[in-house]
């Protein structure tokens, strides 16, 4: 069994147990709403991944005796300068999927994985530790939010990717927030079952 | 009465029809940490609704100042600046004036100020509103609405944890899904109808 601190560990934590998306119910939002099919959901990841890993990267050399109330301006303040950057670069390489996010893209400024994560670096032991755990959280959410997308859109439009692949019917109530919210509720269930059967069938 | 009606249902909209949570999902995250604690709830409810009300005026002013092409590049620092202005102003006068609130809610009043649901409701009075009052009014419908969605999930909350739910969707899972019929019910409070 890893310890919790151990590299091995903070993968397992980042990536399973503690999936941001599918375990902890962080930054929902986007993927509610905007993760309705694969491709949105790659202009979703790039825009999270580009935001989180630097808005995590420069608040880790935030003094910790700095007292919190301040701190926590800090990190916002360091998410909207690195969104600058982030969303002139995005929106030179995919202009139009960039604009179909809307808000969502200046939202992960505020997002409830900077604010909680931005204070691991306190509880870590090395800074090393904490650049793996903000990696492979940004993994785990990242492939969390693909394949929650790819069978939203199967569901909503019978295809992937854009490629039709025949299904019998098509629920569109699926493309709509609440159908995301059902469908995430949905599949949260299902990834904590298979950790359960996973966990028990190694115990045996 | 004019006056009295739009007010009366540019609330009703923003608290129901067009909720932060049901509608756009904003600050769904925020919700389930909140949910956990009804004994917080009314002084947190209190605090967005303050913050949001607040910062919709001073939205308004700082919109109405900046004007430029690059809105959507620059506005979200200009806008989170703001939101860390209020922030310290209103933790200050807490602190000076009555201290013991401020020690009540000093635990999550950072979560009331930080969160998807505040920043979001900025964006959308800046792209929905042109008066002050529009923005005012649409600002605490916006801060009513998320609370009221909290307070529909916190009432819940002990059911979606109990034991006789099923271990798969105890708790998170069961939340989502529970936010997810309130949200299909508000959808339908909006007018939208299904094709057959």
């Amino acid at each position: 069994m890893a310890n919790d601190n151990s590299c091995k560990g903070i993968i397992k934590n980042a990536l399973l147990n503690k999936n941001p998306i599918l375990v902890s119910g962080m930054v929902i939002a986007p993927v509610v709403v905007m993760a309705n099919n694969f491709w949105d959901a790659v202009t979703l990841i790039a825009a999270f991944s580009l935001i989180t890993f630097f808005t995590l990267l420069i608040s880790s050399f935030v003094p910790k005796n700095i007292v919190y109330t301040i701190r926590i301006i800090l990190y916002t303040l360091i998410g909207a300068l690195v969104y600058v950057p982030s969303v002139i670069m995005l929106k030179y390489l995919m202009p139009d999927e960039v604009e179909t996010l809307g808000i969502f893209f200046p939202l992960f400024i505020t997002s409830s994985f900077i604010i909680s994560r931005s204070e691991s670096i306190f509880f870590m032991e090395t800074k090393g530790k904490m650049l793996l755990d903000i990696i492979f959280c940004i993994i785990g959410y990242d492939a969390a939010v693909l394949l929650f997308a790819a069978v939203r859109e199967i569901l909503a439009f019978g295809t992937i990717g854009g490629t039709i692949i025949g299904m019998p019917v098509q629920l569109s109530a699926f493309q709509n927030p609440f159908g995301g919210f059902i469908l995430l509720g949905l599949m949260a269930a299902l990834f904590r079952s298979i950790l359960l059967f996973v966990k028990r069938l190694r115990q045996k | 009465m004019e006056l009295m009606g739009k007010i009366m249902m540019t609330a009703f909209v923003a608290v129901f029809v067009e909720n932060t949570i049901f509608s756009r999902a904003l600050g769904t995250s925020t919700l389930v940490v909140i949910a956990r604690s009804r004994k917080n709830l009314f002084g947190f409810g209190l605090s967005v609704t303050y913050i949001t009300a607040l910062i919709s005026v001073l939205t308004y002013f700082v919109d109405t100042l900046f004007i430029s092409s690059n809105r959507y590049v620059y506005m979200p620092l200009v806008y989170v600046t703001i939101l860390g202005f209020v922030y310290i102003i209103t933790l200050l006068c807490m602190w000076k004036f009555t201290p013991k609130l401020f020690a009540r809610i000093r635990k999550y009043i950072h979560i009331s100020a930080f969160n998807c649901a505040v920043l979001g409701s900025m964006f959308l009075i800046s792209k929905y509103c042109e008066t002050l009052s529009d923005y005012f009014i649409h600002g605490l419908g916006i801060g009513l609405g998320f609370v009221f969605a909290v307070y529909l999930t916190a009432i819940v909350y002990d059911k979606i944890y109990s034991e006789k739910a099923p271990y798969a969707f105890r708790g998170y899972p069961l939340m989502l899904i529970y936010i997810g019929i309130l949200s299909m019910a508000f959808w339908g409070l909006s007018g939208h109808t299904l094709n057959y």
